[in-house]
């Protein structure tokens, strides 16, 4: 073969070469499990499961309230005594899933938002105590919105609109199944 | 007729490149940390995003550019490029560039074997709006560079060029689904260099007899391209992407148009990411030899591979 024609292969062949060899398994960073996270937001609370199913009616009318899709009709988490719940969801990353719960008060006033399992390894200032915590006090109906009410941390901007957005989706369900619940209870 | 197309050491110059670029790469790859920043999902149009502050990417680049109307034509652009974020908005990047050709029997052209030096390029992207924030992205590109080697031919010239662009993107589905345009005008002046030259002075002494027919010396390229990116599962994005290129000689009047359509296919890793193209021509004009087709300065299909790797 000539000289020429081994470079352009070697050229064409090198960085599909890294590929082959390149791949790394993906490692999940998981910080908390639902009970850890429901004890950092309610802390000496005994908690119990929280599971729920919405009808499709219900989640069309939490998708026109929170402005965004509802991607699961099974809710899941965890409830204290007094009706204070928490909630696990999932928003999107920039290429894998954010796992977090948000705690609501039986007021319907949020106590904490917790991260539980985050992938993406830009954006991981999410999880600073400082940037959650603006949502603490937030009900649903409030005017919630990246940039507006809840401030951006640069580098995590997908993350914390998709948080933001989904804290949102989580007071819509909240706020209907307490609804749903009032109207049936004698 | 053989043409060695550049000196020895030129070839090895551009060997030695591109074999340390290729290690480069490996080396981060193999030492880098778990990480991901702003990734390109399509291989030809650039999205609005900008990296942080303080973040830095490397990437290669391959592109495959093949098939003319006769003989057989093989063509590589590979660029290095590393890029920082010196604001949250501003973004800045240098590139060291390197071409190859292979020429066989193609109608117009020397037959050539070669791989050179291509040149060196700068970038700098600053962010006006955030499709996260704002509902669409917007951006403005602007790329100084130099090239000695000539994309079609192979000759060595000189060429400054200037390229720049609006960059637009609106994001669907909740980020899902991805909608990217670019316009892009690139005038380019050509400095000179050895062959050049030679074209120069021959071009000169016949430009009385054959008026009209002298290569042009200033050039503006104009660029139209958009795609769509939709992201399949985790991870993995396809997408497909529509270029349209056209160049103004003398900055005069449009000399040719060439139409490109095709898929693109995105993976992003916890430590780095890779696009693929494959843009094959769909339309062209003139098209002298080929009904439909623009190969004097275009050819039947390009392919192109971008690896990147994000690290703190």
């Amino acid at each position: 073969m000539r000289r020429g024609a081994r470079n352009l292969h070697f050229v064409a062949l090198a960085p599909a070469a890294l590929v082959v060899a390149g791949p790394v398994a993906a490692h999940a960073a998981i910080y908390l499990s639902v009970e850890e996270a429901g004890a950092a937001i309610f802390p000496g609370r005994p908690l119990a499961t929280l599971l729920a199913t919405l009808s499709p009616e219900e989640a069309e009318r939490i998708e026109e309230r929170a402005g965004m899709q509802v991607r699961s009709r099974e809710i899941r988490g965890l409830r204290t005594a007094q009706d204070a719940r928490l909630y696990v969801d999932r928003v999107l990353g920039k290429h894998e899933e954010i796992v977090y719960a948000v705690g609501i008060e039986a007021d319907g006033r949020i106590a904490g938002v917790e991260i539980l399992e985050y992938r993406e390894t830009y954006g991981g200032e999410i999880r600073q105590a400082e940037w959650r915590a603006q949502f603490r006090g937030r009900r649903a109906g409030d005017p919630l919105a990246l940039g507006a009410e809840i401030h951006n941390l640069s580098g995590a901007t997908l993350s914390c609109r998709h948080v933001t957005d989904g804290v949102r989706r989580i007071l819509a369900t909240d706020a209907l199944l307490r609804e749903r619940e009032a109207a049936v209870r004698p | 007729m053989k043409v060695p197309a550049v000196p020895l050491s030129f070839r090895l110059s551009g060997l030695t490149l591109v074999r340390i670029a290729a290690v480069l790469c490996g080396l981060i790859l193999s030492v880098s940390p778990p990480a991901r920043g702003d990734e390109n999902l399509l291989g030809y149009v650039y999205g609005a995003e900008t990296l942080p502050r303080g973040k830095w990417e490397a990437y290669q680049w391959v592109t495959l550019r093949t098939g003319k109307e006769s003989g057989s034509y093989r063509a590589f652009d590979l660029r290095t490029e590393i890029e920082t974020g010196l604001t949250d908005r501003l973004q800045a990047a240098f590139y060291v560039n390197s071409r190859g050709h292979r020429i066989t029997g193609v109608v117009g052209l020397d037959d050539r074997e070669s791989l050179a030096f291509q040149g060196v390029s700068a970038e700098f992207k600053y962010r006006l709006r955030s499709p996260y924030l704002d509902g669409y992205g917007l951006a403005l590109y602007v790329e100084p560079g130099y090239n000695r080697v000539d994309k079609v031919s192979g000759e060595i010239e000189g060429e400054f060029e200037l390229e720049t662009k609006v960059l637009f993107q609106k994001n669907f589905l909740e980020d899902t689904l991805i909608w990217a345009v670019n316009y892009t005008l690139e005038p380019e002046w050509a400095l000179g260099g050895e062959e050049a030259a030679e074209e120069a002075e021959h071009e000169e002494a016949e430009h009385e007899a054959h008026e009209g027919e002298h290569e042009a010396r200033r050039e503006l390229a104009e660029e139209l391209t958009t795609g769509v990116s939709y992201r399949i599962a985790s991870r993995w994005f396809i997408g497909s992407e529509l270029r349209l290129h056209s160049e103004w000689p003398d900055f005069s009047h449009r000399e040719h148009l060439a139409v490109f359509l095709g898929p693109t296919l995105h993976y992003g890793g916890e430590r780095w990411w890779w696009t693929a193209t494959v843009l094959p021509q769909i339309w062209g004009w003139p098209d002298e030899e080929v009904p439909g087709l623009q190969l004097d300065e275009h050819e039947r299909l390009e392919l192109r591979f971008k690896l990147g790797v994000n690290f703190q």
